[in-house]
Formats: structure tokens, sequence, C-alpha cells
């Protein structure tokens, strides 16, 4: 890989067509990546790791990880353990939402106000696990 | 699923995260779904069929599919063929921008006007392909 | 020993094909026979995005060494393909009418552009660069264009 690694993240997130929990999945993810750190992160396309694209199984087995998930049913994380390597950290959004106490969200298409706001919760949260595995970097 | 005995197209967009196409292919995909052709096309979500989701398999193996991806690679349409889908149609974001090359989309977290705009030319050839899937039922 | 110069950024491994000569916006050119065959360097495709036209002057066409030839078009951008040789088009690769993503897929290969029969060869080769000289100028781009092979 090189003579001293750059030090980077990959996120793996799921973009759940079928929930809004996927969506903003989605769009907290890309957040994270284009605003809160831009330069220590990458994102891994779900759908092309599934189907075996060679640079993002490379990234993400060479550099952690870490995977944002809509639900429980936890895509994202059990896609890069088979394909990768354990994750370094793994978010569930529907978990970030018991936290605050389930607001009314909107529909998966258009996020309102209180998915926005959800979103911003989970951008600020892979923030702080992309931090804390920068800070234990080795 | 709703009204079990109908049979319905499922339309799977790619979603990729790292493109503009990627979210046009999710929002054409709501549009059909949600709007054009709600009573008789759903979605499912691609990474959860891929993960060997037992009741996602069954609805691709059931139904008619229709992939929608954001680029050549193409893996919507890989990974349902994959998962032993019935695919029934594929179709690709490019082929909508070839077709409308004055649009011009930029953003991928929120699709910007040229974005929304193409989406819903994309949504348009995807319900024609829908309509003729249950024409042939 | 590979083909290829190679260098990491973020996840996406760069290549430059070793044997080609280049030019300052990323064209290469292989020299066969007298003739000339023109492409993009992978750098070219991979920060221009999904190639969906190609569109290039008919063969028999006079071309001009840093005039345009022809564009290059993906949403994201519309580049100017700007003939790195003087001489005649000899020849269109008529593939990418239908699979333009030939260009993304295998720049180096049968995404090949077009060939050139060139007036001056020796002339016009000495104001290319050589494929380590190209490497070089390509990752002073990536260092100062961080960040432009992802949409943000």
């Amino acid at each position: 890989m090189g003579e001293a690694q750059e030090k980077k993240v990959g996120i793996i997130s799921c973009s759940g067509e079928d929930c809004v929990e996927g969506t903003i999945s989605r769009v907290a993810t890309r957040q994270a990546l284009g605003k809160l750190r831009p330069d220590e992160t990458v994102t891994i396309c779900l759908p092309l790791f599934l189907a075996g694209g060679r640079e993002e199984r490379e990234f993400a087995r060479d550099y952690p990880t870490i995977t944002v998930d809509g639900c429980d049913k936890m895509c994202a994380k059990v896609a890069t353990e088979r394909y990768s390597g354990k994750p370094a950290s793994t978010i569930v959004v529907t978990d970030v939402l018991k936290n605050l106490h389930c607001p009314k969200l909107s529909s998966r298409r258009k996020l309102n106000n209180e998915a926005l706001a959800v979103t911003e919760k989970v951008a600020e949260k892979i923030a702080e696990e992309v931090d804390e595995v920068l800070k234990h970097w080795v | 699923m709703e009204g079990s005995d109908r049979k319905k197209v499922i339309i799977i967009p790619c979603s990729g995260i790292g493109k503009a196409f990627g979210s046009i292919s999710r929002d054409a995909t709501y549009e059909v779904t949600e709007n054009l052709r709600k009573d008789n096309t759903q979605t499912l979500c691609l990474a959860l069929l891929v993960s060997g989701d037992e009741d996602s398999i069954r609805l691709v193996r059931d139904n008619k599919c229709i992939t929608v991806d954001g680029c050549p690679l193409q893996c919507a349409e890989k990974n349902v063929k994959l998962a032993g889908g019935n695919l029934a149609g594929s179709l690709r974001v490019v082929d909508a921008y070839k077709e409308n090359r004055h649009l011009k989309p930029r953003s991928v977290t929120f699709l910007d006007p040229d974005g929304q705009q193409m989406a819903l030319k994309l949504a348009e050839r995807i319900a024609e392909k829908v309509d003729g899937l249950l024409e042939d039922q | 020993m590979s083909e290829y110069l190679r260098t990491i950024f973020d996840k996406f491994e760069l290549q430059v094909r070793k044997g080609f000569y280049y030019t300052r916006d990323d064209l290469w050119v292989s020299v066969e026979n007298g003739k000339a065959k023109v492409g993009v360097s992978d750098y070219l495709q991979k920060t221009s995005g999904d190639v969906a036209f190609v569109e290039v002057a008919k063969p028999g066409s006079t071309v001009e060494r840093g005039k345009e030839f022809g564009t290059m078009e993906s949403a994201k951008t519309t580049v100017e393909l700007l003939s790195p040789l003087s001489g005649t088009l000899q020849e269109v690769n008529n593939n990418l009418s239908g699979k333009p993503e030939l260009v993304n897929s295998d720049p180096y290969g049968d995404g090949w552009i077009v060939v050139i029969s060139p007036l001056n060869l020796e002339g016009d080769r000495s104001s290319l660069l050589s494929a380590e000289e190209y490497y070089t100028l390509m990752l002073g781009k990536l260092q100062s264009e961080h960040g432009k092979l992802e949409s943000r």
C-alpha cells in the first residue's frame, strides 16, 4: 500500500430503499463524507461492494471501516464482515432514533424537518466514530 | 405483501452512493412505486436481497423485476441475477441522460433540479416497461 | 514487471501505461507501424465520470497538434480532446458510439478513440511526455485537485 498508509476511514452505508431509515443512513453518510470529515473518509458503494467491486473490497480490507445501517438487519455490516472484515464501528439508525424518542418521520423519499434533524445527529455520530477510529490508528 | 394474490413488478434501483446517477436511480424508483404505478409496483432493499433475506429472494423470484442502474457496472442487475430473480428488464440512468443531454445533474446527496428532471424522465421509461410487463401477465 | 505505473488515491487505483506517450491534457499516444493510436488516460476517465458520448472528426479529416479533434461528454463534464499530433485522422473507434463506457472500463485498450497518420511524428513526439513524466504530472494534479474523484 505504500510507505506510510494515509489515514482514511471507509464508510459503508446501506441505502435501504424500503424505509426512511435507509434514506437517513445514506444522506447522513454523505454529509459526514462531504462536510464533516471530507479529508478523513472515503465512501464505499455498497451495491458495487456486493457485486464484487475490486477497489471497494480492497479498500474495506486494508483500511478501517464504519458501517451505517438503517435497521437491525444490518446489511452493510453483514456484507462488510463477509467480504472484507469486521468493521471498526457500526451505527444503526433505529438505535439512534430510540435515543431521540422516535420523532415522527417522513416518507422515505423526501426527508421532513424531523428526519433531517435525525440525519444530522447520525452524521455527527459518524464523525465522532471516525475520530475515534483515527485516534486508535496504529 | 399487500394484495398478495395480485402480482406486482418489483423495481430495484442500485442507489449507488458515489454518483448523482445512483441517487437518480433511487428517486425514479420512488416516483414509479409511490406515484406513477403505485398499485402495481414495489421496491425492495438490494442489500437485503444480497444478504440472503428469504422474503426478498422469494419476492424477486415470484414476480417480474426491473433493475435500474446508475452506471455501466450494473450492480442491481448483477445482484438480482445472482439471487435468481425473475429479471424482466434492465434500465440504466445513462440511457435517460443520452436522450436528455441538456440535463447536467451534479448533486448526489439531494438531487438538484436537473437531477429531479432526469429522475422523472427515467420514471416514465420505467412505467412504460411496467405496463408492457403487466400486459404480458 | 507491471505494464503500468500505479498510484492509489482514496479507494481508486490510477494507472499510467508504460511505453505510451502522453499530453499535458491527459491523452495518451501509442505508436504502431508509423501510426498513432490515441485515447484518454485512466486519470482523465476517472475524473470525467461515466462517459456517455465520444464525438470526433470523421476519418480523412486533417488534425492539428493542440487543436480540438473531438469531445468526450459525461453528465459531469465535457472534455475537449486536443490532438497530440498533426496529421490525418485515419480511423475512429466506432465501438464507442454504442458502448462509450469502454473509455472508462479499458482506457488504454478497447477504449481507444482515434488513429492518426502523423505528418511529422518525430517532431511532434518530442513535445509529448514519457509515461514517467506524465505519472509525475498526474500526481501533482491529484495533490492540487483533492476530492475531485468523487462527487461531494
